[in-house]
């Protein structure tokens, strides 16, 4: 059993709080990323989970054992380091075997182990060579291997994507979901790429300031962003943000933009609207909810149309991005590379409404959540 | 690219650059060329003022010979590396602990301490002359090697651990780290990742230690009497007669006490080796 738990976990540097109170549970063998922009606290609390940084207050489980004061070597866990951190005067071999090594294991068995596991990562001819002979991909597959020949319960693996190129970053993170699978084991990864958290999480933890903010699947993320702040940091391109103004129509709501009247559908949480009536408040809008024609499946009473200046489009190839200006706010929709809008073009888009992100333009927080 | 290479600049700079050079080198070194010269001559040629010239007799066996025969020298010489060699081992050594400790380890007096060590750098030794004469007569350490390795060793090892920590501090953290979660206790992590790669600056640290100690003539003087610990700096002048200077066997006894730190240096060089932690992080 690798259940984690962090209950009320801070973390300071003299005066300065780096994490502030967080409370996580983490599922046995669930694929758990933290996410944020740097300096968000998302690698101090991977390495207190790892017994490498001092835990200011706070407790942290694994399993059903309080691990605050366990020195990292008896935590039964594997770190792979951004940085790969191989052991420069040691073979692929020993680094490989170290940890084994130290902790008794039978020669044998430390053996083919090790081969095993280099076999699983393609990396069995590079066994003799020394870290300084390896390309960059190799290396991260080392460091790697000396976290899997151990067997922990649980793997932490701290932005090990981020210094390799965008090919083989694709590549490693398919790798590494496999991984997770044929493991079994509880894998907690930090990164700030939030491709990588969507494509690989069971859950994502999306942090800031010290604080998370929100916890959950990649879809709900996505769908239910709890605040701005995430609504913008998941999803690539961001999220537009519209500031409208809510207005009573009939029995439902709109919200006022540029003239526009944007259909606001909310169903049975329409009440929520209801403070803000007459107020400002930020709309999101997904990229793909801007649409260059009618979309199939989608009803006409939640859409409105916008019209835009394409200040440039950005062919993506399977897709055209086009950053548009519209009503004084700038904007990017995703549209089909049949579009032909060209730079300087005026177009016609029409959004999309159906399922709206409201969010308060004070506490940033979403009204609908 | 500054300086630019020779290679690359004009004919006339270069040249220049030519002649100048083996002049340069010449100047440079032209004492021990005199020293080296002195130490084949005959007395004869000494009293004769020819210090300069050709000498009119090489003497070199003879000169080299009678250095051994004539004075203590081989004695001296044993005295030499019996402070030498332990003052090295005890002072690299040491230095590579404390420098571990205070290059890894984040405690409140970190700072503090390593500072103490610095600060012992900047002591002059004369004023330490009299009180550690003092002190080595109470200890019953005056005129042994005993006393010369401790000194040594006591005062080599600030500027050591000053050397060995920073060098320590500049390897990448993540290792120990790593190494910590591989399972490794403190001891294995110095003993297995940090002191492999120390090796050039342990190679570094014991040519100069090995060379400021075996050239060490104030202390030898201070703390030592007889010829029972007297390494071979204190020692050479007994080359001297006593009413007659012998230079020719002063300079072959100089020759023979400059030759050790040499061979050192020589022996340690295929140990200064640079980019050891390649490989170690990306790179």
């Amino acid at each position: 059993m690798a259940a984690i738990s962090l209950k009320k976990l801070n973390k300071s540097f003299g005066p300065l709080t780096v994490v502030h109170d967080i409370d996580l549970e983490i599922g046995d063998k669930e694929f758990l990323i933290l996410v944020g922009p740097s300096g968000c606290g998302k690698s101090t609390t991977l390495r207190m989970i790892a017994g490498l940084e001092e835990i200011t207050s706070g407790e942290l489980w694994i399993g059903d054992e309080m691990v605050n004061d366990v020195p990292s070597k008896d935590r039964d866990i594997a770190m792979v380091f951004q940085n790969y951190a191989l052991y420069p005067h040691m073979t692929v071999y020993k680094n490989m075997a170290f940890g084994l090594h130290l902790r008794r294991a039978p020669k044998e068995e430390t053996d083919a182990k090790v081969r095993e596991t280099a076999k699983i990562l393609d990396i069995e001819h590079l066994l003799n060579r020394k870290p300084k002979a390896l390309s960059g991909g190799q290396r991260q597959r080392v460091a790697l291997g000396r976290a899997m020949v151990r067997d922990p319960a649980v793997f932490l693996l701290d932005e090990p994507l981020s210094n390799l190129d965008a090919k083989l970053r694709g590549t490693m993170r398919a790798e590494i979901s496999k991984l997770h699978k044929r493991l079994d084991a509880t894998f907690i990864y930090v990164t700030h790429d939030q491709v990588e958290a969507m494509t690989m999480a069971d859950r994502i933890v999306v942090m800031r300031g010290g604080h998370i903010l929100q916890v959950d699947t990649p879809q709900n993320l996505y769908d239910r962003p709890i605040n701005m702040f995430v609504a913008g940091f998941i999803g690539a391109p961001q999220m537009n943000m519209l500031e409208v103004t809510v207005k009573r129509s009939g029995d439902g709501w709109v919200g006022l933009f540029d003239g526009l009247e944007l259909p606001l559908p909310l169903g049975e949480k329409a009440d929520r609207l209801i403070p803000y009536e007459g107020r400002t408040v930020v709309l999101g809008l997904r990229p793909e909810n801007l649409h260059e024609a009618m979309p199939v499946g989608v009803a006409p009473e939640a859409t409105a149309t916008l019209e835009a200046q394409v200040e440039l489009a950005e062919p993506m190839g399977a897709e055209v991005h086009l950053n548009i200006l519209a009503g004084g706010h700038s904007m990017i929709a995703r549209v089909s590379p049949r579009c032909k809008a060209r730079d300087g073009d005026r177009v016609s888009l029409i959004a999309d409404l159906g399922s709206p992100h409201l969010f308060d333009k004070e506490t940033e927080q979403s009204i609908l959540y | 690219m500054f300086p630019t290479p020779i290679a690359k600049t004009g004919p006339l700079t270069r040249r220049f650059y030519m002649i100048s050079l083996p002049v340069a080198l010449i100047l440079w070194l032209l004492p021990l060329i005199a020293v080296l010269l002195t130490s084949v001559r005959s007395a004869g040629d000494i009293n004769a003022g020819n210090y300069w010239g050709w000498p009119t007799q090489w003497n070199l066996v003879e000169n080299y010979t009678a250095i051994f025969t004539s004075s203590p020298i081989g004695q001296y010489l044993f005295n030499s590396f019996k402070i030498t060699v332990p003052t090295v081992i005890a002072s690299v050594g040491l230095s590579c602990l404390a420098g571990f400790a205070l290059g890894t380890y984040r405690f409140k007096a970190n700072l503090f301490v390593f500072f103490v060590f610095i600060a012992g750098n900047f002591v002059p030794f004369q004023i330490l002359m009299v009180p550690v004469r003092d002190l080595t007569l109470k200890l019953g350490l005056y005129d042994t090697v005993t006393g010369l390795v401790l000194f040594h060793t006591a005062f080599q090892t600030g500027f050591c651990t000053l050397f060995m920590r920073n060098f320590i501090k500049a390897l990448p953290f993540e290792l120990i780290e790593a190494a910590r979660v591989d399972g490794a206790s403190e001891f294995v992590i110095f003993r297995r990742i940090v002191l492999p790669l120390m090796r050039p600056a342990i190679a570094a640290l014991a040519v100069l230690i090995f060379t400021f100690v075996w050239n060490d003539y104030f202390w030898a003087q201070v703390l030592v009497q007889g010829d029972s610990a007297m390494p071979v700096t204190g020692g050479l002048k007994s080359l001297n007669g006593l009413y007659v200077a012998s230079w020719h066997l002063v300079s072959a006894g100089s020759i023979v006490a400059a030759l050790p730190p040499v061979a050192m240096f020589f022996l340690m060089q295929k140990h200064f080796i640079a980019g050891l932690t390649l490989g170690a992080t990306k790179g």
